[in-house]
Formats: C-alpha cells, sequence, structure tokens
C-alpha cells in the first residue's frame, strides 16, 4: 500500500465527512418552521428564553456562511442543542446515556453473527450442491428475508411470555439491588440474552450468504486447481489457501455495511426495549425531536464512513493489488 | 433485382420485430421453467398479487378502525382465522389488504428508485467527462450515507412540512400522501447502487460498434441512450429491480415500524408496529405479528427466488456445474 492511496483515502473521507455535516445543517434549517420550532414545542420554555436562544444561535444572521459556521463549531465542540422529549437535557448527555446499551448489543450481537455466518457459509460453499449447502443456504435465506424486529417479537412471544425463561423487557430488573457486581453481571446478561439472539440470527444469514459466494468464486481460480493438482487434502485447501482469501472480501462488505447494521440494531432495541439508541430514535421520533434525530444521523454518518476508512485502509494493507 | 428488407412494408416490419419479440420471451420462459425454486418464487408471488389486487374476495370488505366487531386480541378461532387485534378487528382482513399497500409500495418504489437510477448512470457512463464526475460523486455521497437513518429523519421532516397544507389530505390513486412520501424516501435514499451498475454497463456498451454506427449516421445522444443503451441494459435493470424490490419492501415496514407509516391504510410493517405498540408479544398474543410477518418473510423469499433465478440466466457463469 503506498502513501498516495493512504492520503487519497483520507482525503475522501475528510470530504464525506464535510458533505455530511453541510447535509446536517440544512436538514435542520429545512425543518418545518425553522429551528425554533425545536425549543418552541416546549410549553415551558418562554419568549424570551426563546429570543436569547435565537441571538445564541445566530439565527438573526445571515444563514450562510454566518449561521453556517457556527454550526459547524458548535458540532465541533459536541454541542448539538437540547433534546425536547428528554426534558431539555442537552443531546450530547442524551446520546453519552444511551450510547453503550448499544456498543454493548451491537458489538456483541456483530462478533457472534460474523463467526456464526462465516462459519456457516463456508460450510455450505465447501459442499456445494450437496445437502450441507441445501439446508444451509436455504437457513441463511430465510434468516436474510425476516426482519430482524419481527424475529425478535417472535423470540419475545416464545422464549420470554411463553416459557417465561428470560426477561421480556429493559435492561435490567426494576428497583434490584445487587448483593454483588455478579448478580448485576447476571441480570443485565438474562436481559441481553433475547435481544443478542434476535440481532445475531437476523444478521449471520446475510453474512453466510456472501461468504459462501465468496468462497465459491475463490474455489475456482487457477491457484486451487493447483494445490489439488499436488495432491494436497481437501481440508488444507479449503483452510490454507481458499479460506484467507475467501474472507477478505466477506469482511469487507461486513465493515462497509455498518450503517445497515446499526439501522437494525435501532429496532431490535425498540422490541425489547432495550435502553439504547434505537429505543431512543422511536421516542425521538414520536416526539419529533429532531435534535437527537440531527445528532443521530450525523454520529452513525461519521461511524459509517470511518468504518469504510478503516475497511479501505486494512483492504490496501493485505492485497497487494489494491493500487491508487 | 430489389432485396427483401427493401420490400417489408412498416407493417409488415412491426409484426417481425413482434414476432422476434414473443420468440424470445418464450425461449427465456422456456429456459425459466426449468428452475423450480424460480417458479416456486413466482407461484408465491402469483397469489399474493391475486390477494393485493382483489383482497375482497379472500376477506370481504376492509375493516377500518371503526368497524371491529368482535372482541379484543382474542385469538385464531373458526370466525376469525388468524384471531383479531385490539380493535375487535380480523387479522386476516388486515393482513390481505396490507398485501396491497406493502406491494403497491414496493413496487412503485422500486420503479422510482431504478428510474432514477438508470437516469443517473446512463447518463453519467454515456455523456463522461465532468458531468460523469459529478454524478458519480453524488453517487458515492449516497452510498457512503447510512441511508435508512437518513430516511429516518427526512421522512418526520417531509411529513411535518406538508402537514396543514391541502396537500396531507389527498391521495394519488388512493395511496394516501403518507405512503407517496414514504415511497419518494425510499427512492431518494436507494437508488446508488443501481445507478453504479448501470454506469459500469453503459461504459461497455458505448464502445460497441453499434453505437458507433448509430452516431455516424447523426442520431442524437438522447436517441443512443433510449434506443440503444437503455434496451441493452433491460436484462441488468430487470435483475436488479427484482434485488431492489426486497430491500423495498424491507425499508417500508421498518419505517412502518418505528411509526412513520399510515395506520388508515396498515402495511404489514404498520400492523407489526400496531402489535408491537399495544404489547401483543408481551401479552402472548402471537397471532398479531404471526400473518403479516410471514406473509413478508414470504414475499421477501418469493423475490430472492425469483432473483436468483433471472440471475442464473442472465448471467450464465454463475450456473452450476455438472
Amino acid at each position: 500500500m503506498s502513501g498516495r492511496y493512504l492520503a487519497r483515502k483520507l482525503v475522501q473521507a475528510a470530504i464525506t465527512i464535510a458533505l455530511i455535516v453541510a447535509v446536517n445543517f440544512f436538514l435542520f434549517r429545512a425543518m418545518p418552521g425553522g429551528p425554533e420550532r425545536a425549543i418552541g414545542h416546549n410549553p415551558n420554555v418562554s419568549a424570551a428564553s426563546i429570543a436569547a436562544l435565537r441571538e445564541r444561535w445566530g439565527l438573526d444572521k445571515p444563514l450562510f456562511p454566518d449561521q453556517f459556521l457556527d454550526y459547524v463549531n458548535a458540532s465541533l465542540h459536541g454541542d448539538f442543542g437540547y433534546s425536547i422529549k428528554y426534558q431539555g437535557q442537552p443531546v450530547s448527555d442524551v446520546i453519552a446515556q444511551q450510547i453503550w446499551p448499544t456498543v454493548l448489543l451491537v458489538g456483541l450481537g456483530t462478533i457472534l453473527s460474523v463467526i456464526l455466518g462465516l462459519t456457516l457459509g463456508s460450510a455450505a460453499g465447501w459442499r456445494r450442491g450437496r445437502w450441507p449447502d441445501y439446508l444451509g443456504t436455504a437457513v441463511s435465506q430465510a434468516l436474510y428475508a425476516m426482519p430482524s424486529f419481527w424475529l425478535g417479537m417472535i423470540l419475545l412471544v416464545i422464549f420470554a411470555t411463553g416459557l417465561g425463561w428470560f426477561p421480556s423487557f429493559g435492561m435490567s430488573t426494576a428497583g434490584a439491588v445487587y448483593g454483588s457486581w455478579v448478580d448485576n453481571v447476571i441480570d443485565v446478561g438474562s436481559h441481553l440474552v433475547l435481544p443478542l439472539a434476535t440481532f445475531t440470527l437476523g444478521y449471520m444469514g446475510e453474512y453466510s450468504l456472501i461468504m459462501r459466494s465468496s468462497l465459491i468464486e475463490t474455489l475456482g481460480e487457477d491457484y486451487i486447481m493447483t494445490a489439488r493438482a499436488k495432491g494436497l487434502e481437501g481440508g488444507r485447501i479449503l483452510r490454507e489457501h481458499a479460506l484467507p482469501n475467501a474472507m477478505l472480501p466477506t469482511v469487507t462488505i461486513i465493515a462497509l455495511n455498518v450503517g445497515y447494521i446499526v439501522a437494525g440494531a435501532l429496532t431490535i432495541e425498540y422490541v425489547f426495549s432495550w435502553p439504547g439508541l434505537g429505543t431512543m430514535t422511536v421516542d425521538a421520533l414520536g416526539a419529533r425531536d429532531y435534535p437527537i434525530l440531527q445528532a443521530l444521523f450525523l454520529l452513525l454518518s461519521v461511524c459509517v464512513v470511518l468504518a469504510n476508512l478503516l475497511a479501505d485502509i486494512v483492504y490496501g494493507f493485505l492485497d497487494p493489488r489494491v493500487k491508487v | 433485382m430489389t432485396a427483401a428488407g427493401a420490400t417489408l412494408s412498416s407493417g409488415q416490419l412491426r409484426a417481425e420485430r413482434w414476432r422476434l419479440r414473443l420468440q424470445g420471451w418464450r425461449s427465456f420462459w422456456r429456459r425459466y421453467r426449468r428452475k423450480r425454486a424460480g417458479v416456486l418464487g413466482l407461484a408465491v408471488l402469483i397469489v399474493f398479487g391475486t390477494m393485493a389486487l382483489f383482497p375482497s374476495l379472500l376477506a370481504g370488505p376492509f375493516q377500518d378502525v371503526t368497524a371491529g366487531t368482535s372482541d379484543s386480541l382474542v385469538g385464531p378461532s373458526a370466525t376469525h382465522l388468524l384471531g383479531t387485534d385490539e380493535l375487535g378487528r380480523d387479522i386476516l382482513n388486515l393482513t390481505v389488504y396490507g398485501a396491497r399497500t406493502s406491494l403497491t409500495i414496493g413496487l412503485v418504489a422500486t420503479f422510482m428508485t431504478i428510474f432514477l437510477g438508470a437516469v443517473v448512470g446512463i447518463a453519467a457512463g454515456y455523456i463522461g467527462g465532468a458531468v460523469d464526475t459529478v454524478l458519480m460523486r453524488i453517487t458515492d455521497f449516497f452510498l457512503i450515507l447510512p441511508t435508512f437513518v437518513l430516511a429516518l429523519i427526512l421522512a418526520p421532516i417531509v411529513l411535518d412540512s406538508i402537514k396543514g397544507t391541502p396537500l396531507a389530505s389527498g391521495d394519488f390513486f388512493g395511496v394516501s400522501v403518507q405512503l407517496v412520501v414514504i415511497i419518494l424516501i425510499i427512492a431518494i435514499t436507494s437508488w446508488a447502487s443501481t445507478a453504479r451498475i448501470l454506469r459500469a454497463q453503459t461504459l461497455s456498451l458505448k464502445e460497441r460498434a453499434f453505437v458507433d454506427r448509430a452516431r455516424v449516421i447523426g442520431s442524437s445522444s438522447t436517441h443512443i441512450m433510449w434506443r440503444h443503451i437503455l434496451p441493452n441494459c433491460l436484462a441488468l435493470i430487470v435483475a436488479n429491480a427484482v434485488l431492489t424490490v426486497t430491500i423495498s419492501i424491507l425499508t417500508e415496514s421498518t419505517l412502518s415500524f418505528v411509526g412513520l407509516g399510515d395506520p388508515s391504510q396498515p402495511s404489514w410493517g404498520q400492523l407489526l408496529e400496531s402489535a408491537q405498540a399495544v404489547g401483543a408479544p408481551g401479552l402472548g398474543a402471537w397471532w398479531y405479528t404471526f400473518a403479516p410477518g410471514v406473509s413478508i418473510v414470504l414475499v421477501m423469499l418469493a423475490f430472492t427466488l425469483v432473483g436468483n433465478a433471472l440471475d442464473e440466466i442472465l448471467n450464465p457463469k454463475l450456473s452450476v456445474r455438472g
């Protein structure tokens, strides 16, 4: 990987983030009733404080460049205004409170679904055209076709309401007092099982399908033929020759899908009332809490751009054929 | 001696063209018929399509919010095969009418997505130069954006903007404005990958002899794009459209599920949102989520099977060995 490749990717990512900030600004201003409506919504805010906010936000100044620069400046300092739904708290505080449950769910879920999806996909691809392939592909297709929130509702009906094995909502038992941190972990863990299972099942189908087709493509390459011709045993061809190359594009596609992954997690959280960004988003949509939605869009977009950048850089390191 | 071609009248020419076209369709169908999974998918789609076109055949008249006649949240029984919702409406009735809403949104949104993508992709590829650069930068931007999150913010902004205007209460051919907004937003946020694919195809078609020939005899760029490039992209467009339908249906159901749908014209996603809102899973009312969810899964699977079959026919590299 050349320095030029790296520099080019960095510049592209910076331009994209700048564009996202601009889009976010104009969406904010396109908002019905203008930005003051976001505060005017709140009956506890007096006309005087609205005037003060107008001045503070520079709404009397021209839209461009003054207001725009102010907005960029505020965004850079993590100031996204005040939430309507959450009693006028600063948006950045609300997000800071809600982000960790989401990170926990999405992080663990991604690890599990990638491991299971890649295993299932390579097992199916290696036995192409035989029953493990048909079974694995059918399961993956079915999981891929399911809206993940629906899968969550079904798991909830069966395992929480029906069998009573797991709690049906929240992240911990309300009012629980823990004897030790172990009890605390067990309580949160039992709340985590169903959302995590939903997330894992919801995404492994897609990963398995991508891995399967990537492996099949790799197995058609000449160097696999060479490995077979020199008499290598099947398992070694798969592990040492085919899998490393087949995994590269798969992992890249997964990294490029971060936005889509987070979007799915939002609805899963809502089903289980998991107190993360997803539940927050649905509440914010219901209350038309625009400042929250704006900040969420900015946060997720920047995460996606950074994930893309990381994927490009890793790909550039691992695959010497990638040129500028 | 006159050449045979020169003596054909324009009527005969048209008839000949139609004969060839029909022949093409027949040979395509012969190949499609051999794909068992594809035929199964098509059959499922025909069932749901019939449901959407003639819902009253299967479920009687639509039960709107005022029409609930039974007890609320009763499980499946002889009178209500799939149970009732919180207002005492029949779930089977709602699911059958949901087919019309879900499929309409899915198909119209797909059509608009493909249209936008095709216009941008073909124009960028054929015109090239600065137009190409600008259009592709925009495309890349939309590809990288988390489009679902963008849709999540755009939808309430647009819905709030038209609220209170005469537009808000109108409808387009029976589709409420709220759903039209959802359709437009799906199209605006998902055209980019189609544009990329069609640009690549246009770039390769542009170098072919028949395009040069058309240019030499003085055809305009618009004519070449419309009559020469587009028809040669059709196979690709169809395969891409089938994939886009699944994404549109999934996006629609997710947007409805988080409360951006229209409760007076419930789609399957909207039914799932009502179920979630009244806490049906927690009350053990599995029948409320069962039918709409299964319908989404079946339609998604059916489109995927049809798409795979089309892909295998149109893309010979994918066909199974031996």
